[in-house]
């Protein structure tokens, strides 16, 4: 440890601290504009001069690494000096337009001017004009003249992104900030540059002109869009919700891919439900909850308790879990409740890891998912990892799943091969009865897997990130852990949807199985009322036909939720659920962490909270809910983490699934993930940017069917079933597959029956 | 002073054809690299080099012994880079040694690798000498044929590449760590240091950079010793420097002369200045340096003593001004030279120059107001010092020093309000 002092305070910090941060310890405030922790010193601002004992001149702060008996002044006559001098120089050619800049207010140039700076200005010469509102991408404006050259954004893209999309542009005093002439920035994190920007210099296009920051509510959150759950503050105004900010929390960086800053407008979509409907009559919320009750009540009296089944989507916040609980246990007594989720696995959740344990871990598996397209944030933090401490990344999967910026090593094995590559792979460096027994009936390892089964027994620590396809898998994974004894093996679960585990902690049953018999019950006539809260299982449960069956089955099907789901024809009432931002609620993230989100907008139209339309319901069912807003979410969480069962898994063989085992040459192979940049929730803004061609698929293998130009629109066609899909060309998808990802509306892959696919060009149709 | 019989440095003034590799060897060449590759262990070279005290050419002066030493140990291959990126106004000795002797140089640069244990050289050429490039590529070429660059150079285990690279007009890429950034292909911005390059230099491998005329100085220097070197110069700065002589003396050029020769001499061997007019003040080592009155000629151009007189060495340009010179025009345009030369990293540098020379304009334009003076000064003092790299402080020298040697010229300007001398600054600025 190194001691030093700042303006008499003494810090002691580990070797390496940079004195900017070592000032930080004890609370003392040095300005920075460039430097960035997690981008590393640069020294051009300048703004951070401090006067260091025996050193003949002002030194960065920032670049400076604090030494043992160091004497540094940040107050001295000389260091205010050299701050002022460069506060005056970042103004000369800076536009006094604070009146109409959206930074005014938030803005570090107006702060340190305001702390620091002259209050007269010396300089009088004619000011440079530059690009005011300069588009660098559907989101991003660039005004050049705030821009204070801090590289920040550069630098976050090209260097920690490792997407070069932004650069520096002329020289000396006509340097701009600026995209490479006639190609927007198209990186999925461009929107973390607005958050860095210490001056009004690179703005959301979205939020240009819109608020100012003393007439917006700003609160704490967490992004809505995938199980990540990156903090971030919303900003509403109007109480409609106009930004969303990545938000730095002790150990996070605060970053957010686009997919989720860009989709806080979900709630006013014009296809957002904010009106009852009975019948597909428009009838109030209270009404339609009333009918609910009442409807429920007689169910109950004729066909007794489980006649009434309740599947939630894992959207609404555990607080709503808590309520759908009790609602089943107290009001209807059934216990048939389930959840719906887009894969047929069950995780055992003894082996859920964190985000903390992932940075402790020296190897990381990608299992079948690509972090970039399913978790966006968590592909920085292992490219943060590898550039930093050298972590080890290995991928397994239908497809390749590394990329330029994330390297490392990778199988790619047939479809449906996964559980029997890892079981094999495990099997063969590792003794351990469980792992023989995970692999009895499969070929041996060939050499490279056996590769694979070393790196991952014999890693110190491991996290895998997993899609949760591929039932199998539960088993290989529990073997590998086995395998390692008591070294950890975590297990971070990529998919979706956003909350689910919030089920979990409210006691709500999210096995695969349990669902799958709720809805062949509801299939078969046995269940009356089918209560959908938040879930759409014909788009999403992975057997799509016995989803369509059980709703059109059931009697009664009602959905409360903040989206229609699929087959809406088919409910018999629909009631509108306050979404994310409209009221202060808890998530479960992907780590099983709680987190508060805090709302800053209203509910539209009749939506109201989960809480309050069940409550109504459950007056007219006859037995209200009481001390409903009494139970604390946190109670028995350890530092605030669903508490986790031990590992009970036996572990039986493995078997090729049947996927892998069909082999016939029809064409194409079907493969399938997750990718949120197309299933995120419906949003205007982010319309910019959505991609309209999910599929992918190699780009000799569109060439061959006559797409030349690299997309097209297919028709995807197994047995009697088929769809079409817009589709794009990526090398990453091997030769003979198609990639279609899982949980986008209207592209029914859950619905065929066999991955051997055709597929054929289809005719674009205008839509009507 | 002891006065030179020949050149070393300049050979080719002596002995002509000497630009070709048979010409070269026909004069001795690389006589030198085959002395240090047969008689010398790589550390022993060095240590010749230390004791010789050949302190780095290109501006800073740096003991050229002393930077060899300080590369890391570490087993990586290590890295030679000549820097020939010669921009400083005022300065153009480089230039003649590539144009006219290169392979003094490329000897000089197999010397020094060999001393370093370097396997791979590079020269980074300023953009702007096309001749020079076609001449090294030339050489180069020539010394490939001739066994002096390849596998075992002259049957020894000594192995050596050498690659030649064009700069692309940056005065920038002349400070080493953006000459670095540009060597590799990135935009030409100076490094955070540490690291060093004797550390991580040039893709990151342990690098040497050194100025064309220091490594043209080895190859005499190893035929010769060290004392030889020494018998010229002072005894903190021996041996001989190329001073490039320029403005207002009758024979403009490069003159080879030992350290301790004064200015006065050196405007005297050029030919002095234009009949019936005084010298009014002189740049000693190049336009970022201070200016030095007349009173101040009889300084020796030694590092030392220009640093006594208030100025510096520097890469050895000397700009002589006689008294038909406005100051304040010369330095408006020389001040204009680093606002356009400034790569833009640095706030004090970048923003800083950009308002000197706005303020120097309107000065020259006679619509100066006296406290433009101390705005100016003041605006200096916040760069010098401040800035990233040397750049900024290189912006200010000139312009201070002439403010406190010629101050009355500058209030002239103002009070009278346009330039006394009727300097046509607008005329030779093209906007």
């Amino acid at each position: 440890m190194i001691r030093l002092t700042i303006d008499g305070r003494e810090a002691t910090v580990p070797e390496g601290t940079m004195v900017v941060d070592a000032a930080a310890t004890v609370g003392i405030d040095i300005p920075i504009y460039c430097y960035h922790q997690a981008l590393g010193p640069l020294g051009a601002c300048r703004i951070c001069l401090v006067e260091i004992e025996k050193m003949p001149k002002l030194m960065t702060a920032c670049t400076t690494a604090a030494t043992d008996g160091m004497v540094v002044h940040t107050q001295s006559k000389a260091a205010e000096k050299g701050r002022r001098g460069i506060l005056e120089f970042l103004l000369i050619n800076h536009p006094l337009d604070c009146p109409i800049c959206d930074k005014g207010g938030e803005c570090f140039l107006q702060d340190y001017v305001f702390q620091y700076g002259a209050g007269q200005a010396r300089f009088e010469e004619a000011k440079i004009q530059r690009h005011k509102e300069y588009p660098v991408s559907p989101y991003i404006l660039v005004d050049q003249e705030r821009c204070v050259l801090c590289q920040r954004c550069v630098r976050f893209l090209g260097e920690y992104v490792g997407e070069e999309q932004l650069l520096m542009d002329g020289r000396g005093v006509h340097t701009v900030i600026t995209n490479v002439p006639g190609i927007p920035v198209t990186s999925p994190f461009s929107g973390n540059v607005i958050d860095l920007c210490p001056v009004g210099a690179l703005l959301s296009e979205p939020y240009h002109y819109r608020a100012r920051p003393w007439n917006i509510e700003r609160e704490e959150t967490y992004c809505s869009q995938c199980p990540v759950g990156c903090p971030s503050s919303v900003t509403g105004r109007d109480g409609q919700v106009v930004r969303l900010e990545g938000r730095p929390t002790p150990g996070q960086w605060g970053w957010l891919c686009d997919h989720g800053r860009f989709t806080y407008d979900f709630g006013t979509h014009p296809t957002r439900l904010t009106e009852a409907l009975l019948d597909a009559n428009p009838v109030t919320v209270g009404r339609a909850a009333q009918v609910l009750g009442e409807r429920l009540a007689a169910v109950v009296r004729e066909h007794g308790a489980d006649a009434v089944a309740i599947l939630t989507g894992g959207s609404h916040i555990l607080e709503d879990h808590h309520a759908l609980r009790r609602f089943a246990d107290e009001v209807v007594g059934t216990s048939r409740i389930g959840l719906v989720k887009p894969v047929e696995s069950d995780l055992p959740l003894a082996l859920l890891g964190t985000f903390a344990e992932l940075e402790q871990s020296d190897t990381v598996l990608l299992l079948g998912t690509d972090p970039y397209e399913s978790v966006p944030v968590v592909h920085l933090g292992l490219r943060e990892q590898v550039r930093k401490r050298g972590l080890r990344v290995k991928a397994l999967g239908d497809r390749h799943l590394l990329r330029e910026t994330l390297a490392g090593e990778e199988w790619v094995v047939e479809p449906g091969g996964m559980a029997a590559a890892l079981a094999a792979a495990t099997a063969a460096a590792s003794s351990h009865p469980d792992a023989r027994r995970a692999a009895e009936g499969l070929d041996p390892a060939d050499e490279s897997l056996t590769g694979l089964g070393q790196a991952l027994v014999e890693a110190d620590a491991l996290t895998i990130l997993w899609d949760g396809r591929e039932p199998d898998l539960v088993r290989a994974l529990v073997a590998l852990a086995r395998a390692r004894g008591d070294r950890a093996t975590r297990v971070l679960p990529t998919f979706g949807p956003r909350n689910w585990l919030a089920a979990v902690r409210a006691g709500i049953p999210t096995d695969y199985e349990t669902t799958r018999r709720i809805l062949m019950d509801a299939a078969d006539g046995r269940i009356q009322v089918l209560l959908l809260w938040g879930a759409d299982p014909i788009r999403d449960f992975p057997d799509g036909d016995l989803a369509a069956r059980a709703l059109e089955r059931c009697p009664e099907v009602y959905f409360g939720g903040v989206f229609p789901p699929e087959g809406a024809k088919l409910l018999a009432g629909m009631l509108p659920t306050a979404a994310w931002a409209e009221e202060t609620g808890t998530y479960v993230n992907m780590e099983g962490r709680l987190q508060t989100a805090h709302g800053a907008a209203s509910a539209p139209g009749q939506a109201r909270p989960t809480r309050s339309i069940l409550q109504t319901v459950a007056r007219a069912f006859g037995s209200p809910l009481r001390r409903l807003d009494e139970w604390d979410p946190y109670e028995g969480t350890v530092e605030d983490r669903v508490v986790l069962p031990p590992l009970e898994e036996t572990v039986t063989s493995v078997s090729r699934s049947e996927a892998a085992q069909t082999g016939k040459d029809s064409g194409f192979r079907l493969i399938s993930g997750f990718d949120v940049a197309v299933t995120h929730d419906p949003s205007e803004v982010a319309a910019r940017t959505k991609e309209e061609r999910p599929a992918r698929m190699h780009p000799q293998d569109l060439e061959d069917l006559g797409l030349q130009d690299g997309s097209g629109l297919v028709q995807i066609l197994s047995g009697d079933r088929s769809f079409r899909v817009g589709v794009r060309s990526d090398p990453r998808i091997p030769r003979g597959r198609v990639f279609v990802p899982r949980g986008v509306t209207g592209v029914p892959i859950n619905r065929l029956t066999t991955t051997d696919v055709a597929v054929r060009v289809a005719e674009e149709v205008a839509s009507r | 002073m002891k006065k030179l019989d020949r050149h070393y440095l300049l050979r080719h003034r002596d002995v002509a054809g000497i630009g070709t590799l048979k010409g070269y060897e026909a004069d001795g060449g690389y006589s030198g690299l085959k002395k240090a590759l047969s008689e010398f262990e790589p550390d022993a070279l060095v240590d010749l080099v230390k004791a010789s005290g050949l302190r780095g050419r290109g501006g800073a002066g740096f003991p050229t012994g002393l930077k060899w030493s300080f590369l890391a140990k570490d087993g990586r291959p290590r890295a030679l880079v000549v820097n020939a990126d010669e921009g400083e106004p005022g300065t153009f000795k480089d230039r003649e040694i590539i144009e006219h002797n290169p392979h003094q140089l490329i000897e000089g640069m197999l010397i020094a690798s060999y001393a370093t244990r370097a396997p791979e050289s590079f020269i980074y050429i300023r953009g702007e000498f096309l001749r020079g490039y076609e001449v090294l590529q030339q050489a180069i070429a020539e010394a490939m044929e001739g066994g002096y660059i390849g596998d075992k150079v002259l049957g020894t285990d000594f192995s050596h590449r050498m690659y030649l690279y064009r700069g692309a007009g940056a005065y920038i890429c002349g400070e080493e760590s953006a000459l670095l950034e540009s060597l590799e292909g990135r935009r030409g911005n100076p490094r955070l240091k540490p690291p060093f390059p004797a550390v991580a230099g040039v893709y990151g491998l342990p690098t040497v950079v050194n100025n064309v005329e220091t490594i043209a100085n080895l190859p005499p220097l190893i035929l010769n010793g060290a004392e030889w070197h020494r018998q010229w110069g002072t005894e903190k700065s021996p041996g001989l420097k190329v001073m490039s002589v320029s403005g207002h003396v009758a024979r403009p050029g490069n003159y080879e002369v030992p350290l301790d020769t004064t200015l006065r001499e050196l405007i005297e061997m050029a030919g002095g200045v234009t009949p019936g007019h005084q010298v009014k003040a002189v740049i000693p080592g190049g336009s970022s340096m201070p200016l030095l009155p007349a009173s101040k000629l009889d300084t020796s151009i030694d590092y030392e003593s220009l640093v006594q007189a208030g100025s510096m060495l520097g890469s050895g340009g000397c700009i002589v001004m006689d008294d038909t010179t406005c100051i304040v025009a010369a330095v408006a345009r020389v001040v204009r030279f680093y606002r356009d030369e400034s790569c833009g990293k640095c706030t004090p540098c970048r923003e800083g120059t950009y308002w000197m020379t706005d303020v120097l304009d309107r000065l020259e334009g006679g619509l100066g107001e006296l406290d433009d003076l101390d705005t100016l000064l003041d605006v200096a003092d916040n760069i010098n010092g401040k800035a990233f790299c040397p750049l900024g402080d290189a912006s200010v020298g000139f312009m201070v020093s002439a403010i406190r040697h010629f101050r009355d010229e500058f209030v002239e300007h103002i009070t009278g309000r346009t330039c006394p001398l009727g300097a046509r600054l607008y005329d030779t600025v093209n906007y």
